[in-house]
């Protein structure tokens, strides 16, 4: 019996247990009133027989794989593998797919002859687990549909399963956060043992190129992430914030302060298109129309260097594509001062931009920051327009018509393309990971508190 | 009181520096409308470069060329085209010879190159609608090859130049809508590539999001909104949902990487990998979304229900989610035209290798339309440069037809109370 029989054969009797509780209830209504709808008792049966099984399924599956894993190594076929780990691995994929049927012949020849002994021993454990679950259901669902009575809460019963999905869901969020943080340090203390965590932070020279061989020269591997650092802050910190912090706070006031209610409601819309349109877009755009310009521009005010891949050209569009994120933080806290504030000062004769400007954003200050704080944090982990426009060469330059390289490009050039998964270039990705991520959870946490702190003064 | 202060209004220097002000505020909020002015030009820009670019990529070139089969060194029994192998029977007869030996005989030199793959593909599917093609000479309609298609629409290499100039002396040039650029999959020759392996990639992945960010946000927004205490798991919890939404995507990717790959052992480059990763990216929009709306479901209807003696469970179930689900089905779209167009985390997975055919299910190997951007975007070959742009125009369009939906299901059913 295969699994997927198993998850079947589970739904068939949670249906069946559901349709034994409903009618039994039913039944039941001539011998007196029903505490709950004979609908819930269904319901409880068919959650009863149901869901155990599913988790005794869900649990089995790994366990299945491991068992099966042991099986066949302890076989003949098995003890004559190899002893390398990755190899083994490739082989045994390969040895499962044939066993599924999903491709006629190996790469490796061993994986022919593996392939009916995983077969073997996954049709006994998948029998035996399915058996399992299988028996499972139908106990819960016999338990279940006898425990209907007159007086039976079976609603309480549905609702204490219900709040149990509820919970399991909200606790998703945390199991992701939980799985980022796990999964990026495992594979970063792993890339550690290989190269020092100070030299990964503090040297200043990157090259990521390791050597395949051991007599190869010229490519020992550099990992000094300083320049990845410089060149994510000064195209997203810096130049994109030139361009978006400007125009998004005018963009704001205009919106909120002087347009009219009809031109808004229409502006309003366009400008979100902007954060709407793909990062991909935005970086094809950066290389094909607004690098070469860049390009043109730094050779007619003489700048000899001016590269086609240049941080000017990525930070530029991260700008434009981060101004309606800015507009629509900065929109909310002015909005979310006081109006006695506002006719105050209109009151003593300030015009509207002196109103604006020395009462509305000083008090709207503290969320601006933090809007700003988000957009740094989300322009810093952007990832396709530097892909696409920055270039690859690590450069510790202030220059913006050179190429800088970002933390997130080098994570895409070192996790694409070939690679052996143990080598310290593919496992410097998720160290670079890691410090992404950390640096950003910082500015979202100083944003998030800077925020909700100050929505607060005034309620 | 000094005489300065005491100044009439209709004082002259007064009257200069209300001026002044007056001058300073016209100044500030032409400012303001010239950020927004200037923010639109460049949304107008984006749109206006990708289309000036694409709109080409729709279109093709075909060239007319007279064909006599029995003089070209084709095999192909006309029986053969009958039976069920007719379409192994056309790949293995040299129809791309044939094609390439009437041209050059017809055009000269230089134009034995001037179909290709697309016009192979495309004089089978005319033999097959119709064998009798083979019987006597004929003139075909095909698509000429990516060279000379570029070179009839702007001014590239002379020779190509001159092969276009001459067969439009002969009117043997027509232009015609490309239906196999949304209609095929990626390709290596740029005159046959299409789009339509990429879009049922990002179908397949979308769906999967969807199955799993959907109900999971929206039973994780109803606990954290109507039944969560206040304690550190829950604190725990809303941090951390505010913190997802706001990590870079190229980490999910990396998670998806280390997780569904490494650890589970999913298939690499699957829909299955792309939906789980993307759908741990949407879940954070969505609860967050679906937060709010059930928070603006107001007070009152849950009175209501609880005083004829409903249960929470009944009350939230049977009134307060109905009422909120417009709210959560905007912030759904906006997090799925997201998650429709994030390229990051695919790539991390897998998803950028060059597929030549569709996939036919949820664990085959697959792209989706912003990594085929992205792919295309890196090509060298000119022709790509439209088939790039056209199939932005193609993302975009969807991009718009989602927030648009979004906008009018917001003004539609949302009701203010």
């Amino acid at each position: 019996m295969s699994l997927t029989l198993a998850f079947a054969a589970i739904l068939i009797v949670a249906l069946a247990a559901g349709y034994a509780g409903y009618a039994r209830a039913r039944g039941l209504r001539t011998a007196g009133r029903l505490h709950s709808l004979p609908s819930y008792h269904g319901i409880h049966a068919l959650l009863w027989a149901a869901i155990p099984a599913l988790l005794v399924l869900a649990a089995w599956t790994p366990v299945q794989t491991r068992l099966v894993n042991q099986a066949v190594m302890a076989s003949p076929e098995g003890q004559a593998l190899p002893d390398f780990d990755m190899q083994r691995e490739a082989i045994f994929t390969e040895a499962r797919e044939i066993a599924r049927g999903e491709r006629e012949a190996g790469f490796n020849p061993e994986s022919s002859a593996l392939a009916p002994r995983i077969a073997e021993a996954e049709t006994r454990y998948a029998l035996a687990g399915g058996l399992a679950a299988v028996m499972v259901a139908l106990l819960a669902g016999v338990v279940a549909v006898r425990r209907s009575s007159v007086t039976f809460r079976a609603r309480h019963g549905v609702e204490r399963w219900l709040m149990g999905l509820l919970i399991g869901a909200s606790l998703i969020a945390i199991l992701t956060t939980l799985g980022i943080l796990l999964s990026l340090m495992f594979e970063s203390l792993r890339f550690f043992e290989k190269v020092p965590p100070a030299s990964f932070l503090f040297a200043t020279e990157w090259s990521p190129q390791t050597a395949l061989r051991a007599d190869q020269a010229g490519s020992s591997g550099a990992f000094g992430s300083v320049p990845l650092f410089w060149g994510t802050i000064f195209i997203g910190a810096i130049i994109a914030m030139i361009v978006a912090v400007p125009l998004g706070l005018m963009c704001a006031i205009y919106l909120t302060q002087y347009a009219h209610p009809r031109v808004r409601s229409w502006l309003k819309p366009i400008l979100e298109i902007l954060a709407g349109v793909p990062t991909v877009v935005y970086g094809y755009f950066a290389a094909l129309t607004v690098a070469p310009a860049v390009r043109d521009f730094g050779l007619s005010i003489g700048i000899s260097n001016a590269s086609s891949e240049s941080a000017l050209a990525a930070g530029l569009v991260m700008g434009i594509m981060i101004i309606p994120f800015i507009s629509s933080m900065a929109d909310d806290s002015i909005a979310a001062v006081p109006q006695a504030m506002r006719d105050g000062s209109l009151a003593m004769g300030a015009t509207k931009s002196e109103t604006i400007t020395k009462v509305l954003l000083p008090a709207a200050l503290p969320g601006v920051v933090g809007g700003v704080l988000l957009a740094v944090s989300r322009a810093i982990g952007e990832t396709m327009i530097v892909v696409m426009a920055a270039g690859l060469a690590a450069n510790l330059t202030a220059n913006p018509f050179e190429s800088v390289t970002t933390v997130t490009t080098q994570i895409v050039q070192l996790l694409t393309g070939d690679q052996e998964f143990d080598s310290a270039k593919t496992l410097a990705a998720f160290a670079l990971g890691l410090a992404l991520f950390l640096i950003t959870l910082f500015l979202n946490l100083i944003a998030l508190h800077v925020v909700r702190k100050y929505r607060e003064q005034y309620e | 009181m000094s005489s300065a202060t005491n100044a009439r209004w209709t004082d002259g220097s007064m009257e200069r520096r209300v001026r002044r002000r007056y001058a300073k505020e016209r100044r500030f909020k032409l400012l303001g409308l010239g950020a927004v002015t200037l923010s639109v030009l460049f949304l107008a820009f984006l749109l206006y470069s990708m289309a000036s670019r694409g709109l080409s990529g729709f279109v093709h070139y075909e060239a007319a060329v007279p064909v006599d089969f029995s003089k070209t060194d084709l095999f192909l029994d006309p029986a053969a085209l009958r039976g069920p192998d007719a379409a192994q029977a056309l790949a293995d007869a040299n129809l791309g010879g044939a094609i390439s030996q009437s041209a050059s005989a017809v055009y000269g030199q230089g134009a034995e190159d001037m179909f290709a793959e697309a016009a192979t593909r495309d004089l089978a599917k005319q033999i097959q609608a119709n064998p009798d093609l083979l019987a006597s000479p004929t003139t075909l309609w095909l698509p000429v090859s990516s060279r000379i298609d570029i070179a009839a629409k702007q001014d590239t290499e002379p020779a190509a130049e001159r092969l276009v100039a001459a067969l439009e002396s002969r009117d043997a040039l027509r232009r015609t809508f490309n239906a196999d650029f949304l209609s095929s999959a990626d390709a290596t020759d740029p005159s046959s590539v299409g789009v339509w392996g990429a879009l049922k990639g990002s179908f397949l992945t979308i769906v999967i999001t969807m199955l799993l960010a959907f109900p999971v946000g929206v039973l994780a927004a109803v606990y954290l909104e109507e039944f969560a205490p206040q304690n550190r798991w829950t604190d725990a919890i809303e941090v951390s949902i505010n913190n997802l939404a706001a990590v870079p995507s190229i980490i999910f990717g990396l998670l998806g990487l280390a997780v569904f790959l490494n650890v589970m052992h999913l298939p690499r480059s699957a829909p299955l990998v792309g939906g789980l990763t993307l759908a741990l990216m949407t879940m954070p929009v969505i609860v967050i979304a679906g937060r709010n709306a059930i928070k603006s479901v107001p007070p009152s209807i849950r009175d209501a229900a609880l005083g004829v003696g409903a249960s929470k469970m009944q009350v939230v179930m049977h009134h307060v989610l109905p009422l909120a689900i417009p709210g959560i089905m905007t912030g759904t779209i906006i997090g799925m035209a997201r998650a429709l167009g994030e390229t990051a985390p695919l790539l991390m997975i897998g998803m950028r290798a060059f597929i030549a055919a569709p996939p036919g299910g949820f664990v085959d190997p697959a792209t989706v339309l912003p990594v085929q951007i992205f792919l295309w975007s890196d090509e060298v070959d000119r022709g790509f440069v439209e088939k790039t742009s056209a199939a932005i125009i193609v993302l975009l369009l969807f991009m718009l037809l989602m927030n648009g939906l979004a906008i009018y299901l917001r003004n539609r059913f949302e009701r203010r109370w």
